[in-house]
């Protein structure tokens, strides 16, 4: 970069590294200052590396002056880059005006003129990918104009070593198309108003001096301006945080000479024991707790500098674990906010009108806290959300209508879906942001917001944004954006911005490297010194290689790691002996398991000691968490409840199965919700091949049908019907696939149904519901279909709409396993052949009691199979079902009975392997089931 | 130095094979080599780490000794270098670090990518997905599929019918579940071959033709016909029986159903005599019922035509859904290229096939003929060249990985100068990946490949020695895999031919370490895991201080096996398996039910769960006693804190309940850490963090001390002192992989794919029969180099237990091999090979280690001194203006005010009135009526601004002081003070000075200006009010900065919209 001749010289000025900078900056600002007045400062401009430098600065000049019961007028502090803000109010363009350029450029340029920078064309050039583009070249801009530089100048700028001159004319071919984009909009692109503001920077009034102070790497911009200001007159003084006998280390800018930088030796001391290598992100982060642990009151004693940003994290909630209050004062993204999540969930219920996206919203507690506002009679968060899965479980809705239709039997749901109504019409209509903004005034309007809180700040935030996008897509002259991608574009920019909080009174602050020249705490340890980190380095870029950054000028990987090699050494200085120590840590490898290596800082030692050094710097580490035994935290004790007085036939299935489980489900009646159902389940696809086809039993019309063709066109118009209550006429495609799979069932069922009536069968009774006494219970049941044949012969049936066929003998029991031993005699039974089996289920002898008083006691019983092979579809009746077996069932069922009333629900069936997968209630049991349970006091 | 070679180098286990790589590097600097112009790559991040540790370290070593450096002077063919030469390449590294290449393949791929977006049709940056987020993106593509409303639309329909097609003619019920599986089985197959034309074209299987396709038809016929020509009355009645059941199933079949039992007797009995039924001989004899039916040459015929047809309709219904599969596959993957690939999210496979030569975006650098401007490209966009190629474990390298090198690789090894070269190294017997793309064949193919053109340009070497295992240990391998007829036995021949062909006998470099191998039984399952508890008792191998590792083939047993070690030996055991840490305790998976509970109040399972633990009590202490609260509280908490800050207070609450637990906080942590991880992506969604929490796993560390359980494949790499192999049976070697058959050509191209025919047709078909027998010879390959690599991890004992081999097992799997090749029992070395070694008592060094960790911190001694040392100082920050009370109506909040928000307004008619140094109302003079003018063409502000100016309410506020001596006016005036322990910063709109006659300070007045939009009606005197806090800290300011007494100091707020001012009492 080339700067002006300055009329007046640029005088550097040099601090001791015998003490902190901040002390001697101020000293050196003050100096002259006799107490007496108010020191002031106001007519310097004084430039720091970063916002946090200033902050700390502007307190130090507080402290300064109330050592002698004074107050401050301060200098204006300021970062290198805005520097170069003054005077651009009017007429550069926004962040999203500048998308919004670029998108209209990349969308009606001829690819074909610039193969260069597109070879290939993209498989669409939608809006998406024009956006991702105009973000792309956004930031190659800013990357350029660090240096002062657009893309237009690159051509100029490299010579032939540059192997791509071509692509870099397109691109400034681009660019001009952009500025004129731009142009048409009122507006002129930022970085080049801000290139033109370096070469005739403007001071703000009242300002006579300017002072660069601690700042070894401003960017080459702002020395242009800063140059032209010398240029003009202004006396500029730069301040070098470094002793005069190091002067030749450092330009005229303050800024360390590479070529001195480079070779030179970077002194630590008592580097074995300061310097430690860390397993990982975690174990650095706690080596940070027990640093701020080992003081009593660590503020102003410890500093702490985190270069590796995957540490940061880790190391806030590890202080926060440790009570310690910990302030990072970069602050978290935007897209952290809960406003984020809010918006970004209306968003997607503005763009589609479906089931899902309006259930995201009604989760979001502002809307809940809305909906409570408004309600006009009782409103229950709980409940509405339960009819919301309920709803959903139920019927499948594809979208908000196809779930209004059936909102009447979900009250609480239907208060829910109505204000998703109104809210979809408020985001819908009108032009953006207008409409999003109104949605949010409406879900906050009955709100009253402390504008200290941090949703306040959120929301000036949002609407800030908001009216930039608004402004922006005003000017614009592209083609239209749909309401999805206008909502992108506001969220993808308030997603980027940052949130900075207050710092809380006595928090130890966690500083990125570039802020801990400033930082004055005698006892910094700095973690993540890790190569790529300190020094920071980049390797391979799209536009921007390092070469070409060497020829353009642009920060390069040699200056950072003069810069840091600086850093490091200064920071070190002062810090030992009686005034200070410094900590060094670094990882071995990232969270996600790379490998990660030193800085290269902490090999600049003298030849003799690098061996040395790299032994302890790559030597293995130990993983810090020790594999701890397994453990468990508790065992879980459920609530004792009064146990059920009448249940289903299908329980007595669960008792036998598990106790314990049955327990769970018929006395604390534990059910599961699958929030991410999407298709029918086992039970919804019964209940629905059941409803076609009690229709069927039921119709006096069809009732001596025996033509497979009219069984059939019956069964398929009653489905229909049944169907489309349930689910509607909006259907997904795993519902339209499993109806169809339903309909093949029920065509094949009706050809077996006509065999079975030719055969002289007909159906008595559907739905036959009974309960009878055992045991002290009421077993109740519903038989799905009571079958009398011509000669007199009566049979129960039941429907299995299971994957395959099942055999009820097959179904009903099962061989003895090593854990039956000791478990109730009147759970097994012998079958014809002599073997003994367990009883499992006990549907079919329950039915055949339950008909006895009716129908007498030969009644036989069977399945109806439909199973999903055709071929299967078949009656399949219980053979050899004998009296005996009949009165074992029954011994068993009032077992089981008898069980449940005396509150027997022990020994749990321990699950193993894969079957464990379909254990519902699997959460609940570790390491066993029985060993997973606390008994005393409980079930 | 010697002259540089290109090498391959197959290294068996434990043989030095980073060693190798290490001084080949070294070597390559030694002779000049620039680091970062060397690029070595192997699989995993871990082994890229090592590998550069070992160089740093191995030149450190030498250039800190003369002896070592003349070791590695002779190792790397440079005798000549001194300890000062490897302290100079020991920098060169150093200094080189940021621009190394040196990683994984994916890695390289990835950066390559990166360089080159456009030119491979993505937009600029991408993403690398992991296993989670590319779960998570499925998911979204198939809800966005499914989601549509209404009548499915054509590709909808097409995508139900190819759904039909796929899954064989019955229907399935759940889509999404099945639907996820297809992809999980045969996505990659897909990507491998996107055509059509590949898959389920019969004319592609069959180029000669397919009798039994062309059978099909004729089933029903030659049923009829095989009926009227049967010789019933010849039959007995069991086997009449027989055909009677034959003739009445067969129409119930379908094809793609399995043959229903009399049908698939009948046609199995037929193949069985396939050839002889097809000889045309007379008087074939089919066995029925153990009795033999002679069948006349028209029942023959007519038998022969039925079980072709019958095999050819189920060789049709497989092309069929293999066609129907390949459109489901590519109706996913439309979908989801267009949402997620190129939106920029890419695998690492996804990287790598946007490389492949021959796909859509060729990138000009890989793609042939590298070379001129394109190489000049690469170089320059990556920041690098690269000269000389390391690649290691190259067994496991893919023939796309391998094809995307090649060119850059030839390139190098067709150097004219032969300034560049390749080294690949590994081992073929320890190809344990192939199921996940690893190609053991290319080890040779390529060292053929480049010595065919120029004989010798690729030089060989062999690594056999062990540095690892004793000399039991070798002796078992060599016994085992040595003995190629043995091994012929249990494998297809044409895997023990290969294996043989790569075969070397091992030997020990460490006779030193003696040892023991042998070969043990057990009954079932608890028996191997009882022998191996009692082998770690016997040796007390802990307590020895050895490294001790059981080796087996699944997670699952791992788990189990460990457990078991835990609870019945109180071993100290850890399954290095992937660890369900949010699901695999009571602390974790409470605090999911309770996230649970919170966001699906229906969800009795999940309250239930809360309430059986200690944080049902929790909840009640904080007040949180309903379904609302609970639903209130904790969604409001995940909205405002994350998951991962609403599940470190849930933890903080349940502290005392798990108070010295280490374990269950340790797992709680863990929460936090996936919590974080999920957080990072944005979603406040209670369902995606759960499923994402039950599936994130995390691997134990590493640690000393314990008996580590893992799998074969985890523990290759490694080596232990003792290795107990318990869990070996299973099923044949020979094993072909379930589901597609996808025939490759010699190229790795796809040829055809077809889902599997039911087994016992593929059998009578040439060609599948040989594609199946090449599948079966791989995986039986593979399992001996499973086999191998597990036997090859002990150093010092190895120990195989496995099931007695039934005389009447037929069953070709690693205990018959055992048997095979071993005997009985086979042991070797000496059975108490472990009384030399010192009892150290693990626990206790265990804990020692610990302390002297702890010891070795350098804050075990303190920090600095708290007392004497100088304390920065801190101080709690302050801002006037935020003193300001009251809350403001949330539709305000959020209200987009026309011209800008209430902030710029206010800003603005600040700065203006900024300017304004005296204002006389009566004055009229020039400059007055410019800044009036000026004003009043600065829109809404400016107005104000004007407005307040000519306001007779206003006047003092602006005009000089009367009765004053003097008077200075602040405007806009920063200040920094320190106000009773803590640091104020603020800024004063106005503030008027007025001075004695010897211009000192007397009185001062200050006017804060407020533009916000209050009514002429309002109150204002209480909303100055409002506004105390403030002024009365600028009054201490101001008095402070005049040395004036307070009570002399006025402070009024200025309403500049209803242009008032007001006195503010304190
Ligand atoms: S800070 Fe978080 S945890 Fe505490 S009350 Fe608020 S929401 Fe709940």
């Amino acid at each position: 970069m080339d700067f002006p001749d300055p009329k007046t010289p640029i005088t550097r000025h040099f601090l001791s590294w015998e003490r902190p900078l901040l002390a001697q900056a101020v000293e050196w600002l003050a100096a002259g200052w006799g107490g007496e007045a108010p020191l002031d400062l106001a007519n310097r401009l004084v430039v720091v590396p970063t916002r946090q430098a200033g902050r700390r600065l502007r307190e130090a000049l507080a402290e300064h002056a109330s050592r002698r019961g004074q107050a401050v007028f301060p200098p204006r502090v300021v970062t290198p880059d805005a520097l170069l803000t003054p005077g651009l109010a009017t007429g550069a363009a926004a962040r999203i005006e500048s998308l919004l350029a670029w998108v209209d450029v990349v969308q009606e340029v001829d690819l074909a003129d610039c193969r260069d920078v597109f070879p290939v064309d993209p498989p669409e050039r939608n809006a998406a990918w024009a956006l991702a583009l105009g973000a792309e070249f956004g930031r190659l801009q800013v990357a350029l104009g660090e240096g002062g530089l657009r893309m237009a100048d690159v051509v100029g700028r490299v010579g032939a070593e540059c192997p791509e001159t071509e692509r870099w004319r397109q691109l400034g071919a681009l660019e001009r198309r952009y500025d004129e984009k731009l142009a048409g909009m009122g507006r002129c692109d930022e970085k080049a108003v801000r290139i033109a503001a370096a070469g005739d920077p403007i001071l703000p009034a009242g300002v006579e001096e300017i002072v660069v102070l601690g700042t070894p790497d401003p960017l080459p911009l702002a020395l242009r301006a800063l140059a032209a200001h010398a240029g003009k007159g202004v006396r500029v003084d730069v301040v070098v945080y470094a002793p005069a006998e190091e002067s030749e280390n450092f330009d005229g800018w303050g800024r360390p000479v590479v070529a001195r930088w480079e070779r030179r030796l970077i002194t630590l001391r008592c580097f074995e024991q300061r310097v430690r290598v860390c397993a990982n992100p975690a174990a650095q982060a706690e080596y940070l707790v027990t640093a701020a642990r080992s003081y009593a009151r660590a503020e102003g004693v410890l500093g702490v500098g985190v270069a590796d940003t995957e540490v940061l994290p880790l190391a806030e909630r590890a202080l926060a674990r440790a009570g310690i209050v910990a302030f990072n004062p970069e602050g978290k993204a935007r897209a952290r906010d809960g406003l984020h999540a809010l918006m970004v969930a209306l968003a997607e219920c503005a763009a589609v009108p479906s089931f899902e996206a309006g259930a995201a919203v009604l989760r979001c507690p502002d809307v809940l806290a809305w909906l409570r506002a408004r309600a006009t009679g009782r409103f229950s968060a709980a409940e509405l959300l339960q009819e919301i899965d309920a709803l959903r479980a139920k019927h499948l809705p594809p979208t908000l209508a196809a779930a209004g239709l059936h909102a009447g039997s979900f009250p609480m749901a239907s208060v829910g879906l109505a204000a998703l109504g109104e809210l979809r019409a408020v985001l819908t209509t009108g032009t953006f942001p207008d409409n999003a903004a109104s949605a949010s005034a409406m879900i906050f309007a009955a709100r009253r917001i402390d504008p200290g809180a941090a949703l306040a700040e959120s929301a000036v935030a949002w609407t800030d944004t908001l009216r930039e996008v608004g402004r922006a897509l005003a000017g614009w002259g592209g083609p239209e954006l749909t309401l999805a991608e206008r909502w992108a574009v506001a969220l993808g920019a308030f997603a980027a911005e940052v949130r900075t909080a207050e710092r809380p009174a006595g928090a130890l602050d966690l500083l990125g490297w570039l802020e801990l020249l400033w930082e004055d705490a005698p006892h910094l340890v700095v973690a993540g010194v890790n190569d790529g980190n300190v020094p920071e380095a980049t390797v391979g870029d799209v536009f921007l290689p390092e070469a070409l950054r060497v020829s353009l000028g642009l920060n390069t990987n040699a200056e950072r790691f003069a810069r840091d090699a600086y850093l490091l050494t200064a920071l070190a200085a002062w810090r030992h002996g009686d005034t200070g120590r410094m900590d060094v840590l670094l990882g071995k490898t990232s969270n996600a398991g790379d490998p990660l290596r030193p800085s290269r800082l902490l090999l600049r030692c003298a030849e003799a000691e690098l061996p040395q050094r790299v032994e302890q710097l790559f030597r293995k580490v130990e993983g810090s968490h020790p594999n701890l035994p397994w453990a468990r935290a508790w065992p879980i004790r459920p609530r004792v409840v009064a146990s059920p007085k009448k249940i289903s036939v299908t329980a007595l299935r669960d008792w036998l199965a598990c106790p314990l489980r049955f327990y769970l489900r018929h006395g604390l009646r534990m059910a599961r919700v699958d929030p991410a159902k999407d298709e029918l389940d086992a039970g919804d696809f019964g209940t629905l091949v059941h409803a076609a086809l009690q229709e069927l039993g039921k119709s006096e019309a069809m009732r001596d049908c025996v033509e497979a063709d009219r069984i059939r066109e019956f069964l398929m118009e009653r489905f229909e019907r049944v169907a489309c209550l349930r689910y509607g006429t909006e259907l997904t495609l795993p519902i339209v696939v499993q109806l169809e799979s339903a309909r093949q069932r029920l065509r094949a069922t009706a050809e077996v149904e006509a065999r079975e009536r030719a055969d002289g069968w007909r159906t008595v009774e559907v739905e036959w519901k009974f309960s009878f006494p055992l045991g002290g219970l009421t077993i109740s049941g519903t038989i799905d279909r009571i079958d009398r044949h011509a000669d007199g012969r009566v049979r129960v049936l039941d429907y299995k709409t299971g994957d395959t066929a099942v055999e009820p003998d097959e179904a009903h029991g099962r061989a003895v396993r090593p854990e039956d031993d000791g478990r109730p005699e009147w759970m097994r039974w012998a079958d014809a052949e002599g073997k003994i089996r367990v009883w499992k289920d006990l549907q079919l002898p329950m039915y055949r009691r339950a008909v006895a008083a009716a129908w007498g006691d030969a009644v036989a019983c069977g399945y109806f199979n439909l199973p999903k092979a055709a071929s299967g579809t078949a009656v399949m009746m219980w053979a050899g079902f004998s009296r005996e077996l009949q009165a074992s069932a029954e011994r068993c069922a009032e077992g089981v009975a008898t069980a449940v009333v005396t509150g027997e629900f022990w020994p749990p069936r321990e699950i193993l392997g894969r079957e464990a997968d379909w254990d519902e209630f699997a959460e609940l049991f570790h390491q066993g089931v029985a060993a997973s349970v606390a008994r005393e006091g409980s079930v | 130095m010697s002259q540089l070679k290109h090498e391959m180098i197959l290294a068996s286990a434990g043989s030095g094979k980073t060693y190798a790589l290490t001084n080949r590097f070294v070597q390559l600097l030694a002779g000049g080599a620039a680091p970062e112009r060397i690029v070595a790559l192997t699989f995993t991040r871990k082994a890229a780490g090592e590998f550069f540790d070992e160089i740093l370290k191995k030149l450190a070593r030498a250039a800190a000794s003369e002896d070592a450096a003349y070791k590695l002077a002779h190792d790397v063919h440079a005798p000549a270098l001194k300890a000062a030469d490897f302290l100079r390449l020991l920098r060169t590294v150093v200094e080189a670090m940021p621009r190394l290449s040196l990683g994984t393949l994916d890695g390289f791929f990835a950066r390559v990518v990166r360089s080159f977006p456009f030119e491979l049709g993505l937009t600029g940056e991408f993403q690398i997905m992991e296993e989670a987020a590319a779960r998570r993106e499925r998911r979204r593509v198939l809800r966005r599929m499914f989601a549509a409303a209404g009548e499915p639309d054509a590709a909808q329909r097409e995508f139900i019918e190819a759904f039909k097609r796929a899954t064989f003619g019955v229907d399935e019920k759940r889509l999404a579940r099945l639907l996820d599986e297809f992809l999980d089985a045969h996505g990659h197959t897909f990507l491998a071959a996107p055509e059509a034309s590949r898959w389920g074209q019969a004319g592609l299987i069959w180029p000669d033709g397919c009798p039994g396709l062309a059978a099909a038809g004729r089933r029903v016929p030659a049923a009829a016909e095989l009926h009227a020509a049967l010789p019933w009355e010849a039959l007995n009645e069991k086997q009449g029986a027989r055909f009677q059941e034959f003739f009445a199933t067969l129409p119930e079949w379908s094809p793609g159903a399995p043959l229903p039992g009399p049908v698939k007797y009948l046609v199995g009995n037929s193949l069985k005599i396939w050839d002889q039924l097809n000889s045309g001989a007379e008087g074939v004899e089919l066995m029925i019922e153990r009795k033999k039916v002679t069948l006349g040459s028209r029942a023959r015929t007519a038998l022969v035509d039925l079980v072709a047809g019958i095999a050819g309709a189920e060789l049709g219904r497989s092309l069929e859904r293999t066609r129907g599969l390949f459109a489901v596959l590519r109706g996913y993957e439309v979908n989801y290229h267009e949402a997620v690939r190129r939106a920029g999210r890419l695998t690492f496979a996804d990287v790598l096939r946007l490389l492949l030569p021959g796909t859509d975006g060729q990138v000009p650098v890989l793609s042939s003929g590298v070379g001129g401007d394109a190489r000049l490209l690469i170089d320059w966009r990556l920041d690098a060249t690269f000269d000389h190629w390391l690649l290691d474990e190259f067994q496991d390298t893919s023939y796309a990985q391998w094809s995307v090198l090649k060119n850059l690789i030839d390139e190098a090894v067709q150097d004219p100068e032969g300034r560049r070269s390749v080294f690949y190294v590994g081992d073929v017997k320890q190809a344990i990946f192939a199921w996940r793309g690893g190609d053991p064949r290319l080890f040779r193919e390529i060292f053929d490949r480049y010595n065919a053109a120029a004989p010798g340009t690729i030089h060989e070497g062999r690594l056999d020695a062990s540095y690892r295992s004793g000399p039991a240990v070798i002796a078992m391998v060599n016994r085992v895999f040595g003995d190629a007829a043995a091994l012929a036995v249990s494998v297809p021949p044409a895997a023990a031919a290969a294996w043989a062909r790569e075969w070397r006998a091992h030997v020990s470099a460490k006779p030193e370490l003696g040892g023991w191998a042998e070969l043990r039984h057990a009954d079932d399952e608890a028996g191997r895991f009882a022998e191996t508890l009692k082998i770690l008792q016997e040796t007390q191998a802990l307590a020895r201080g050895l490294e001790v590792a059981v080796l087996v083939r699944s997670n699952q047993t791992a788990a189990a096996l460990a457990e078991f070690l835990r609870r019945e030996g109180s071993i100290a055991a850890v399954a290095e398996s992937d660890l369900h840490v949010a699901m695999d305790n009571p602390l974790t998976a409470a605090l999911l039910a309770l996230l649970r509970a919170a966001a699906h109040p229906g969800d009795t399972l999940a309250q239930e769960h809360v309430n059986m633990t200690p944080l049902g009590a929790c909840l009640y202490e904080a007040g949180i006693r309903s379904g609302d609260a609970l639903t209130e509280h904790v969604l409001g908490q995940i909205h405002e804190h994350g998951f991962a800050g609403t599940i470190e207070v849930w933890l903080r609450t349940l502290g005392p309940a798990i108070d010295g637990d280490a374990f269950s906080a340790e797992r709680g942590r863990l929460l936090v850490g996936a919590a974080a991880e999920f957080d990072e992506s944005g979603s406040r969604d209670v369902a995606d963090f759960l499923e994402f929490a039950e599936r994130f796993t995390v691997r134990d560390t590493e640690a000393a001390g314990v008996v580590r359980v893992m799998t074969i494949h985890k523990a290759k790499g490694l080596g232990f002192d003792l290795v107990i192999l318990p869990d070996l049976e299973g099923a044949t070697l020979a094993a072909a992989r379930e589901g597609l058959a996808v025939q490759y050509a010699a190229d790795r191209s796809v040829e055809w794919v077809l889902a599997k025919p039911m087994k016992l047709f593929v059998e009578h078909d040439p060609v599948l029969a040989a594609h199946l027998a090449a599948s079966e010879a791989d995986a039986a390959y593979e399992s001996l180099c499973l086999l191998y690599v597990a036997l090859t991890r002990a150093k010092r004992a190895m120990y195989v237990i496995t099931g007695h081999v039934g005389a009447k097992s037929t069953s070709r799997n690693f205990p018959w091999l055992l048997r095979e090749v071993l005997g009985e029992v086979w042991h070797e070395g000496e059975a108490r090979w472990f009384d030399a070694l010192e009892l150290t008592a693990a626990e206790s060094s265990r804990e020692e280690r610990s302390r002297a960790a702890a010891n070795e911190s350098p804050l075990a001694q303190g920090g600095v001194d708290e007392r004497t040392v100088q304390r920065a100082v801190r101080r709690p920050a302050r801002t006037p203006s935020a003193l300001k009370t009251g809350a403001v109506n949330g539709a305000a909040l959020f209200a987009l005010v026309r011209g800008g928000s209430a902030v710029e307004f206010g800003s603005a008619v600040h700065a203006m009135l900024a300017e304004i140094e005296w204002w006389d109302l009566t004055s009229g003079g020039e400059g007055a009526k410019k800044t009036m003018a000026t004003l009043e063409a600065s829109g809404e502000a400016g107005a104000e601004a004007a407005g307040c100016l000519r306001a007779a309410a206003l006047a003092g506020v602006w005009g000089r002081p009367r009765g004053a001596a003097g008077a200075a006016v602040w405007r806009e005036r920063a200040f920094e003070v320190v106000l009773e322990g803590a640091w104020v910063t603020g800024v004063f709109d106005r503030v008027i000075v007025e001075c004695d006659a010897e211009a000192r300070p007397v009185r001062a007045t200050v006017f804060d200006f407020k533009t916000d939009r209050v009514e002429p009606d309002d109150d204002l005197a209480t909303s100055a009010q409002r506004h105390s806090g403030q002024l009365a800290v600028y009054r201490r300011v101001v008095a402070m900065l005049t040395g004036i007494s307070p009570e002399r100091v006025t402070c009024e707020v200025v309403f500049t919209r209803v242009r008032r001012r007001v006195e503010v009492g304190f």
